[in-house]
C-alpha cells in the first residue's frame, strides 16, 4: 500500500471508530446528572441479603402510594380488599421464589389492565390527594439507577425540587435511616437485575460466544490462505 | 450416501450447475478493498434481526396496557433466552443502520452509483428509507417514554407544512391530515400501536426482503464496481479478476465473524446505548422525558431540521437532504469514477463526511445558540458537497474531452 | 504435511460449525420450555360441603380440568360392567383406592385422546347409573374413573389428595398417595 493509501485507511477508519465510540459508548459533548452514593450505603446496595429486608421495608414505607407489580407488590389498600387473593390467583401469572430448597409462590404478577380496574377508586383517590397518581416502581431502578433513587428516597425535595413524594426517613429522629433507604434500593434493584449466579452465567455466554466468533474468523482466514495458495500452484 | 442424494437432486434440480455459475464462474475484481464486506455484513444483520425478531413477536403484545409489560416482564423474566433475543434485536437494529451508511459512504466513496450502476443505488436509497421506517416503527413497540414520544415528535413534523409561506390552507391541511392518519386519531393509542406493529413485524421485512432481493439481482447484473474505478472486462482481463468462491466468501466469512464477535460484544456487555434508561419508564401521555432526541441513526437529519430556524424550510431542507442522496447518480455526471482518481470530489466527500458526523454529535447535544450555529455551518457544508457535484463533473469532462477521451 | 494441514483445517471448521448451529439453537429451543409459572398449582382446595349430591365441580389443577364429585354413599361398582383388566398405575381399579369416599377427585382428561368427559348424573338407557362419557369416541366411564366401554385404554388418572374437615384438598398425599 502506498503511503497516501495508508493515510487514507487510517484517517477513515479513525474517523469511524471515533465516530461509534462518541455515539455508542461514551459521549463527552453531553452530561448526564451524576448522583453520589455514600460508601456504606453503595455495598448495602449490591448486597442480595440486604434486598430481602428491603422488600419488607418496601411493604411497609411504600405501598400506601406504589405497587411494584413484577415482584407481587400492590397498593395496601388494593391487597386488603377481600376479592384481591382471588382476583390475584385467577388473573395473574405466580411469581416463584426458592426457600430453603423449596419453591414457593411469592405472589402473582397480575395484568396491568387488570389491576387498574381494581384499584381504580384508590389509584384516583390518590391522584385526588397528590397530583398524579404514584407509579409503578417495577421497572424504576432501570430508569433512574441507584444513585438518583438513593438521594431521592433519602430527600425528595432536594432531587426534585416540587415533587409531591414525601421525604419518609429522617437520619436525625432514626439513626438507621440511610441504611433502610439503600435496602430499599436494593430491593429495587434485586427485582430489575438478574441474580448474581444468573448473571456470571451470562458473561460466561458472553466470553465464550465472542471467542468463538473470533475462533472461527481466525480459521477460515487461514483456510482461505491455504486455498489460495494451493489453486496458484 | 450423501453424495447418492445430492447426486439424485443434481439430476433433476442441477444444482451443482447453479452453484457453478454463480459461485465459481462469477468472477469479481480482485482489488477489492475493505469496505467492500458492508454488503455482506448487512445481509448477516438482516438475517440475525429476521431470526430474533420471529422469537420475539410470540411473546409481545401490541396493545397498549399489555405491550410494556410483555416486553419487559414477559420476555425479559419469563422467558429462558427472552433478554438475549431482546438484546440481540436492539442491537442489531443499531448495527443494522451503521452497517448501511458505511455500505453507503463506501459506494458514494468509490462512485459505485455511477452508470451502469445508477439502479443499484436507487433500489439501495429504497432500502434505506424503508430501514428508517422499520427501525422507527420497531422504535415504538416497547410502549416506554421515548418509544412514545419519538413517535409523537416524528408525526408532528409534516405539521411544519402549517408553517409554509406560500399556500398555507392547502399545505397545512395535508400536513395536519398526513400527522393525523398516522396516529389514526389525535392521540397515539391502540390503533396506532397495532397499525406500527403490523408494519413493523411484517409488511415492511417483506418489502425488505423483496428490495435486498432486487438490490443483489441488480448488483450481478451491473457487475461489483471497482475502487479504482475503471470497468474490468471479464474475459480480455481474466488476471484482474478472481472466483467469487472460495477468494471472496472466504475473506468475506472471515471478516463477517470478526464483525460478529464485535456484535456480540454490544449485546452481553454493553447495552445501555440501545435499551436506554428512559425507555424502561412506561409510556405517559401527559409527561414529556426530560431529554429527548432522536435515535443516532436520525440526528444528522433532525439536526439538520433543528437548526434551521424557520419550521418549515428545516422541513424543506431534511427532506432535500434525503431526495439529493436519491438523485446522486444525476447530480454527478461526470465520467470519471472512483475518488481515488478525482482529487475535487475526494476533497468534497471529506468535507460531506466531516459534515454528517458533525450534524450526528451536534444533535446529541442540547440546542443552544452557538450549537444552532455549527448546525447551520454544518448544513451548509452538507449541501455544499451534494451541490459540488455538478460542478466538478462539468470540470472533470472538460479534462476527460482534452485528453481525448480517455481519463 | 500440506494436505494434512488443510485436512486439520477442514476438520476443525467442519467442527466449529457444527457446534456454532447447535449454539444458536439452544437458546431459541429454550425459549419454548415451559415458564416457571406453568409449573406452580401444585395444590387446590375445594370446599366440599358446597358440592350436591351427584353434582361435580371442575377447577383447574396442574393445567388440566379437575373434576370433584360427589356421589350417594349407596352407589357400589356392582351397577356397572367394569372392564376389570384395565387398571390404573398402581394396578388397581380406581374404586379399590376410592369407595368409603363419596367426595373424591379425579382429573378430567379422557386417557384415549384428551377429550375432556361429561358428567351424566341420570344415567342412561344402557348404563343405568351415573357414569362419565367422553363425547370425542364414545369412551365411557364410571364416576371413579374405572373403564366401562369405548376405546380409553385405562382409567382416568387420580391425582394425590386428602380431607382436611369439609375441605378437599389435592395435591397433597392423602387417601390417595400419589397420581395413579
Amino acid at each position: 500500500m502506498s503511503t497516501w493509501g495508508l493515510i487514507k485507511t487510517v484517517f477513515f477508519t479513525a474517523l469511524t471508530v471515533v465516530f461509534f465510540f462518541i455515539i455508542w459508548v461514551e459521549n463527552p459533548f453531553t452530561h448526564h446528572a451524576e448522583y453520589e452514593i455514600p460508601e456504606e450505603a453503595e455495598k448495602i446496595i449490591n448486597d442480595p441479603k440486604a434486598a430481602l429486608e428491603g422488600r419488607e421495608l418496601f411493604k411497609q414505607n411504600c405501598t400506601s402510594c406504589h405497587s411494584l407489580r413484577y415482584d407481587g407488590i400492590y397498593l395496601m389498600s388494593v391487597t386488603a380488599k377481600p376479592e384481591w387473593s382471588k382476583i390475584e390467583k385467577t388473573m395473574g401469572k405466580p411469581l416463584l421464589e426458592e426457600k430453603d430448597g423449596k419453591i414457593r409462590v411469592k405472589g402473582y404478577f397480575v395484568p396491568r389492565d387488570v389491576y387498574e380496574s381494581v384499584a381504580f377508586a384508590d389509584l384516583q383517590a390518590l391522584k385526588a390527594s397528590f397530583g398524579k397518581i404514584p407509579p409503578d416502581l417495577s421497572t424504576m431502578y432501570l430508569s433512574r439507577g441507584a444513585g438518583y433513587l438513593y438521594n431521592f428516597i433519602s430527600d425528595p425535595q432536594k432531587v426534585l425540587p416540587g415533587t409531591s413524594m414525601p421525604k419518609l426517613f429522617f437520619p436525625e429522629y432514626d439513626k438507621e435511616a440511610p441504611q433502610k433507604v439503600a435496602k430499599i434500593v436494593a430491593y429495587m434493584r434485586s427485582v430489575n437485575e438478574p441474580p448474581p449466579g444468573e448473571k456470571a452465567k451470562r458473561a460466561l455466554m458472553g466470553v465464550v460466544t465472542i471467542a468463538y466468533f473470533i475462533g472461527m474468523g481466525a480459521l477460515l482466514w487461514l483456510y482461505r490462505k491455504k486455498v489460495v495458495a494451493s489453486m496458484k500452484h | 450416501m450423501l453424495r447418492r442424494v445430492v447426486d439424485w437432486i443434481d439430476e433433476r434440480a442441477h444444482v451443482r450447475d447453479l452453484y457453478r455459475e454463480q459461485m465459481v464462474d462469477y468472477k469479481v475484481p480482485k482489488n477489492l478493498t475493505f469496505p467492500y464486506v458492508f454488503g455482506v455484513l448487512a445481509l448477516t444483520t438482516f438475517a440475525i434481526q429476521i431470526i430474533s425478531g420471529i422469537i420475539l413477536i410470540m411473546y409481545y403484545k401490541p396493545l397498549i396496557a399489555h405491550a410494556f409489560d410483555s416486553t419487559n416482564f414477559t420476555i425479559m423474566r419469563e422467558i429462558s433466552f427472552g433478554w438475549l433475543f431482546r438484546h440481540i434485536h436492539a442491537a442489531g437494529a443499531n448495527f443494522f443502520l451503521a452497517i448501511v451508511y458505511l455500505h453507503m459512504f463506501t459506494g458514494i466513496y468509490y462512485n459505485a452509483y455511477k452508470k451502469p450502476r445508477e439502479l443499484v443505488w436507487i433500489i439501495g436509497w429504497v432500502i434505506f428509507f424503508v430501514l428508517l421506517m422499520t427501525a422507527l416503527s420497531g422504535y415504538l413497540l416497547p410502549w416506554g417514554q421515548l418509544s412514545y414520544w419519538g413517535m409523537v415528535v416524528t408525526t408532528e413534523i409534516p405539521m411544519s407544512l402549517k408553517e409554509a409561506p406560500f399556500l398555507k390552507g392547502l399545505l397545512g391541511a395535508i400536513g395536519e391530515t398526513v400527522s393525523i392518519w398516522m396516529k389514526g386519531g389525535y392521540k397515539l393509542e391502540d390503533l396506532a400501536l397495532g397499525r406500527f406493529f403490523g408494519l413493523h413485524v411484517l409488511f415492511l421485512p417483506l418489502l425488505l426482503m423483496i428490495l435486498v432481493g432486487i438490490h443483489l439481482f441488480l448488483v450481478r447484473a451491473a457487475g461489483i464496481s471497482n475502487p479504482d474505478g475503471y470497468e474490468i472486462d471479464k474475459k480480455a482481463e481474466p488476471e484482474k479478476v478472481v472466483p467469487f468462491h472460495p477468494y471472496m466468501t472466504l475473506k468475506e466469512g472471515a471478516y463477517a465473524m470478526w464483525y460478529l464477535a464485535l456484535f456480540f460484544f454490544f449485546v452481553f456487555f454493553h447495552m445501555s446505548h440501545f435499551l436506554p434508561a428512559d425507555n424502561f419508564e412506561p409510556a405517559d401521555p401527559l409527561k414529556t422525558p426530560p431529554h429527548i432526541a432522536p435515535e443516532w441513526y436520525l440526528l444528522g437529519f433532525y439536526e439538520i431540521f433543528r437548526s434551521i430556524p424557520s419550521k418549515f424550510w428545516g422541513f424543506v431542507a431534511f427532506n432535500l437532504s434525503l431526495i439529493f442522496l436519491l438523485i446522486l447518480p444525476f447530480l454527478d455526471f461526470s465520467p470519471i469514477k472512483s475518488a481515488r482518481r478525482r482529487p475535487l470530489f475526494f476533497i468534497m466527500f471529506v468535507v460531506f463526511v466531516i459534515s454528517a458526523i458533525a450534524l450526528t454529535i451536534l444533535g446529541t447535544m442540547a440546542p443552544t445558540p452557538t450549537n444552532a450555529k455549527l448546525g447551520m455551518f454544518f448544513t451548509f457544508t452538507t449541501f455544499l458537497f451534494f451541490l459540488s457535484l455538478p460542478v466538478i463533473s462539468f470540470l472533470e469532462w472538460g479534462w476527460y474531452k482534452a485528453k481525448g477521451g480517455q481519463s | 504435511m500440506e494436505a494434512s494441514r488443510r485436512d486439520f483445517i477442514n476438520v476443525a471448521i467442519g467442527g466449529m460449525g457444527v457446534i456454532g448451529a447447535l449454539g444458536v439453537l439452544y437458546p431459541i429451543v429454550k425459549t419454548l420450555a415451559p415458564s416457571a409459572a406453568s409449573t406452580t398449582e401444585a395444590k387446590v382446595e375445594v370446599d366440599i360441603s358446597k358440592v350436591p349430591e351427584l353434582g361435580v365441580r371442575v377447577t383447574s389443577y396442574k393445567g388440566k380440568p379437575l373434576f370433584v364429585l360427589k356421589l350417594p354413599k349407596d352407589l357400589t361398582i356392582d351397577k356397572y360392567q367394569v372392564k376389570k383388566e384395565q387398571v390404573n398405575s398402581a394396578g388397581k381399579l380406581n374404586y379399590d383406592l376410592l369407595k368409603g369416599h363419596d367426595v373424591f377427585a379425579l382429573i378430567g382428561v379422557c386417557t384415549h385422546l384428551g377429550c375432556i368427559p361429561l358428567w351424566k348424573p341420570e344415567g342412561s338407557e344402557s348404563v343405568n347409573a351415573p357414569y362419565l362419557h367422553c363425547p370425542c369416541h364414545g369412551g365411557l366411564y364410571t364416576p371413579w374413573g374405572d373403564n366401562i366401554g369405548g376405546p380409553p385404554p385405562r382409567p382416568l388418572f387420580v391425582p394425590p389428595q386428602k380431607l382436611e374437615g369439609s375441605k378437599l384438598v389435592v395435591g397433597e398425599p392423602g387417601f390417595v398417595d400419589k397420581l395413579v
